[in-house]
């Protein structure tokens, strides 16, 4: 039962080229939690080089206050400076 | 959080992740670890669960059950299924994303994107770049009061069984439902009331809560 419960969820997924909106959305949630950890990598290791909010914020393409708000309390460091 | 537990109830939870994967349920709860350790099933705790009557494809088939009724989440694709059929792979992401920022960074940023704040614009409650939620605070809770009161340090399958029917069987206070937590089930696919289903799954099996915990009593891994 439970190779087949798993079977239909990867066949399912498989589907999310079709308009199926319930593993659409999903699908859009998964992304957008992807992308959240990518900008806030992102943002901050553009800090570490010496960019400024608005310098981001335009490469972003979003006002600096927009970007400053989100990320201007919330500074962590990088592990490690990538070379 | 898993600080304390024994190197068997880290296996209890590894097998109790795999469990949740099988049955397409997207996050971690106190059932999953009741099937970990069944799976294990070396434990005095799985020796107990056994001896009530609870078997590990009996217990698999009545999840399954319980996410038909709606108690638990029904199931649905992973996070790496889903990015996969928008043509993102998503391991590739991750190392590459580690490879150019380091781990710890990648981890840093994580908890940032998803961190709880009280003001301003709302965050992603997971990303798929992290493994499943564990909803099992309380029962490390219960399992971690129970080693205190007996003055043992680390958490093995046993107590790791007496945090879950603790858990199960003390009212929950209002303030553990909080707008995060009830986002973070919705997420997952879970009902707002969700409390854990390791209740209604041993109910199954007609399984007394007290008479379980008797049990542990007996063998002396619990007061």
């Amino acid at each position: 039962m439970n190779e087949t419960m798993q079977g239909e969820v990867t066949a399912v997924a498989a589907a999310t080229g079709s308009k199926d909106p319930e593993v659409a959305l999903a699908a859009v949630a998964a992304l957008r939690g992807l992308v959240e950890v990518l900008e806030a990598l992102n943002v901050e290791h553009a800090r570490a080089e010496g960019w400024s909010w608005e310098a981001i914020a335009t490469r972003l393409g979003v006002t600096k206050q927009a970007v400053h708000k989100k990320y201007a309390g919330r500074r962590f460091r990088l592990g490690r400076s990538p070379r | 959080m898993t600080g304390r537990l024994t190197d068997q109830a880290r296996r209890v939870l590894d097998l109790a992740k795999e469990e949740a994967d099988r049955l397409g349920q997207r996050y971690l709860g106190p059932e999953h670890l009741l099937l970990g350790m069944l799976r294990d099933g070396t434990s005095a705790a799985a020796g107990v669960l056994r001896a009530h009557g609870v078997e590990l494809e009996a217990a698999r088939a009545e999840l399954g059950r319980l996410a038909l009724r709606g108690a638990v989440a029904t199931p649905r694709p992973s996070d790496a299924d889903l990015l996969s059929a928008l043509g993102i792979d998503l391991d590739a992401v991750r190392q590459r994303t580690e490879q150019t920022f380091g781990p710890h960074a990648v981890q840093q940023a994580t908890r940032e994107a998803t961190r709880a704040r009280r003001r301003g614009i709302g965050r992603v409650p997971r990303t798929p770049l992290q493994g499943p939620p564990l909803l099992i605070g309380r029962t490390l809770q219960f399992a971690g009061s129970e080693a205190d009161a007996l003055g043992h340090r680390m958490i093995g399958p046993e107590l790791l069984l007496v945090g879950v029917l603790d858990d199960s069987s003390k009212p929950w206070p209002r303030c553990m439902s909080n707008r995060w937590r009830r986002r973070l089930l919705a997420h997952v696919g879970l009902p707002t009331g969700y409390r854990g289903a390791a209740r209604p799954l041993l109910a199954a099996f007609e399984v007394n809560l007290n008479e379980l915990r008797d049990a542990l009593v007996v063998r002396g891994v619990s007061r």
